[in-house]
């Protein structure tokens, strides 16, 4: 119980897709202009999420990891299939993407047109294989812990969505440089963002003491307190959240983002 | 100054010059049509009132800055001092010391920001906003008193530029620009902006010598599990260690009830981000009573930090006061203004126990929550709506206790 809240607040808040690892950002900034589809986009990534890291949890442990093979006889202890994850991961996506656009289609016909061709594009947003990949990585030890991820990562993707989906709303009416409008104000409005959520970086843990004290043992206060550059470097690295890091490099995206713009129009 | 507007009309640099104008004169220009809205307050105005209440808060730092240093030095040689406030706390001496380190961090932060201001005003032509005149105050009074200039020089360019003027200038920005500029310094330089050195005067430059003092703040020795020794008055009336003007609960609470009773910032924010902080500080007090977490542990010193001294230590006080209460990045709604500031109390205190790597996490919090102040304003909306739409179904029922009139007025219209 207790890793399973630790593992539900990380997810959302500390390795939050888009402001720590700065996944699935296309879709991030194409469906973002109004708050009730950035919902139902939200809320389709949370689902895929949450089927296919499970999904994809059963596959590494039975087939792909060293040794998954076991089951089917000694013989076949010593193969290694991981070096098929990618492809095997990403059918598993494209399967239940499809799923979900059916049953949308079918149940939601308004929220179907108005995601439109971004709901097929699930499949390839990269928080989604994402999580399948940082789950193999984090070798999650069981498959209830692998739901609570999927489903917790796109509680965390969903947030991120819903929040800049308001600030796009309410900029509206702002006077933003024409150079910037459009993608270049996003990416400077995800990159405070980033700080804001930065607040959680380096927490040890969340609402769980317990488990609090657990890791307290492993890193004490004290070093991290001090935060010189040497301790402090390592962090700010891993979040990628760095202000300057940021802006320059959303400065430094959104000339490309301009040619992806124009892509999705055409 | 009359000459020099009249001859720059309609040139380049005409919002210069009109600005120090407008700043020096009252304005002798009147719209001549369309709507009008009287008001005694401007913008102008409003920000002005703003800065009064900061003015105490100010001159405070500067006692506090030149006695925490002579106090620091005393307790150093072993004569550890009590606060007598005639006697050695409002002296000329603290006075000057406290002046002459706090006066260049605000002419530092005026000056850049003002220059970027204008920089941009003149480019985009447009009059130059008072936007800047809060901000201005509000950095130098967020940040440790040795800040070296040239940091807080680069920490304002960026903040005006990317935090406000990227958004079109004054009352379009997402985030508190005083914030974007704390938090900048904070993870661009975090050896200046954290740790026990930074918050007395000369501390970083005397450590490792015979003449090192201590600095550290309350929040920083609890969050080591190290006690302390200021008194609850001590921490009240902000006789402690810390950033230049966040000590002082008391004359924040003066200040607070200034902006409060001339309307300037919203009670329900600050009344909310109080409840927020003391209710979280009573579940970590709660949990520490349950035995739920042993002395060994190193969340203990913070969460056995008795819930309402939250409130009068660390910037907390200063943050809800000043900066949650900003009118551009909070929440617009009367609802979700309460639950904007009640998220603000709860999540600073919640960063000051559960990470230890930044024991001072109001500024945070507060970032965090401008971030989803639209999020929280877009749904009070939506429920307003739903509310009334509901209302207007139930209203447009009511013919239906005389049924036969209803179904005649169906058939008819159909």
């Amino acid at each position: 119980m207790l890793e399973h809240v630790e593992l539900f607040f990380k997810s959302i808040f500390i390795d939050n897709m888009v402001f720590a690892v700065f996944l699935g950002m296309c879709s991030y900034l194409a469906v973002s202009k109004k708050v009730s589809t950035a919902v139902g986009l939200g809320a389709a990534v949370i689902f895929v999420l949450g089927v296919t890291v499970p999904l994809n949890w059963l596959l590494d442990q039975y087939l792909l990891q060293e040794g998954a093979l076991t089951w089917l006889g000694e013989e076949y202890a010593s193969y290694d299939l991981s070096f098929l994850s990618f492809i095997l991961f990403i059918a598993t996506i494209a399967t239940m993407v499809q799923l979900v656009e059916i049953v949308v289609e079918k149940f939601s016909p308004s929220l179907y047109n108005s995601l439109g061709i971004f709901l097929p594009l699930i499949a390839v947003n990269c928080a989604i294989l994402g999580g399948s990949l940082f789950m193999q990585a984090r070798e999650i030890p069981s498959l209830g812990l692998a739901v609570n991820y999927g489903i917790s990562s796109g509680i965390g993707w969903f947030l991120a969505i819903l929040a800049i989906a308001a600030i796009r709303e309410k900029i509206r009416y702002s006077k933003v440089p024409p150079p910037l409008r459009g993608l270049g104000i996003t990416f400077i409005i995800t990159g405070l963002m980033g700080i804001g959520f930065q607040s959680f970086g380096g927490m040890l843990t969340g609402g769980d003491e317990a488990a609090a004290e657990e890791q307290a043992v492993e890193v004490p206060a004290t070093q991290q307190v001090e935060a010189t550059p040497e301790t402090y470097a390592p962090e700010a690295d891993k979040t990628t959240t760095n202000p300057e890091d940021q802006t320059t490099k959303a400065a430094a995206e959104a000339g490309e983002a301009v040619s992806y713009n124009d892509l999705v129009k055409s | 100054m009359h000459i020099i507007k009249h001859r720059f009309r309609g040139k380049k640099m005409a919002p210069a010059f009109n600005a120090f104008h407008t700043f020096l004169f009252t304005p002798d220009e009147t719209t001549h049509s369309g709507g009008h809205v009287r008001a005694v307050d401007d913008l102008k105005r409003t920000m002005n009132t703003v800065i009064m209440a900061l003015i105490p808060v100010l001159i405070f730092s500067f006692f506090n800055t030149g006695y925490q240093y002579y106090a620091a030095i005393d307790a150093a040689n072993g004569v550890p001092r009590t606060v007598d406030l005639f006697g050695n706390f409002l002296t000329w001496e603290n006075f000057w010391l406290g002046f002459t380190q706090v006066m260049p961090l605000v002419v530092v932060s005026y000056a850049v920001g003002l220059i970027v201001e204008f920089i941009f005003a003149v480019i985009k032509g447009h009059e130059v906003e008072e936007g800047y005149l809060v901000t201005g105050m509000l950095v130098p009074l967020i940040v440790p008193v040795d800040t070296p200039l040239w940091m807080l020089a680069v920490a304002v360019v960026f903040g005006v530029v990317i935090g406000k003027e990227v958004f079109g200038g004054t009352g379009m920005n997402i985030l508190n620009p005083a914030l974007t500029i704390r938090a900048f310094l904070f993870f661009a330089y975090p050896t200046w902006m954290s740790g026990d050195k930074v918050w007395v005067h000369q501390a970083v430059d005397r450590a490792g010598t015979p003449d090192a003092i201590s600095g550290e703040t309350i929040l920083g020795s609890l969050a080591q599990n190290a006690s302390y020794d200021y008194s609850v008055s001590d921490m009240f009336f902000g006789f402690i260690p810390g950033s230049v003007g966040e000590t002082s609960a008391f004359l924040i609470l003066i200040g607070g009830l200034f902006l409060i009773f001339s309307k300037i910032a919203s009670w329900r924010i600050m009344l909310s981000a109080v409840i927020g902080a003391l209710v979280m500080g009573l579940i970590f007090n709660g949990v520490v009573a349950q035995g739920w977490i042993g002395e060994t542990s190193s969340f203990y010193g913070l969460m056995s930090f008795e819930f309402w001294k939250h409130l009068i230590v660390g910037g907390l006080a200063f943050g809800i006061v000043y900066m949650a209460t900003d009118p551009v990045t909070g929440s617009q709604t009367n609802r979700g203004k309460w639950i904007y500031g009640f998220f603000i109390g709860f999540i600073s205190v919640m960063i000051r126990v559960f990470n230890p790597a930044y024991p001072e996490g109001v500024f945070l919090a507060i970032l965090l929550m401008n971030v989803f102040a639209p999020t929280i304003d877009h749904y009070v909306i939506q429920g307003n709506v739903k509310r009334r739409l509901k209302r207007l179904k139930t209203a447009t029922i009511l013919p239906k206790t005389t049924d036969g009139i209803a179904q005649e007025l169906q058939a008819e219209t159909a």
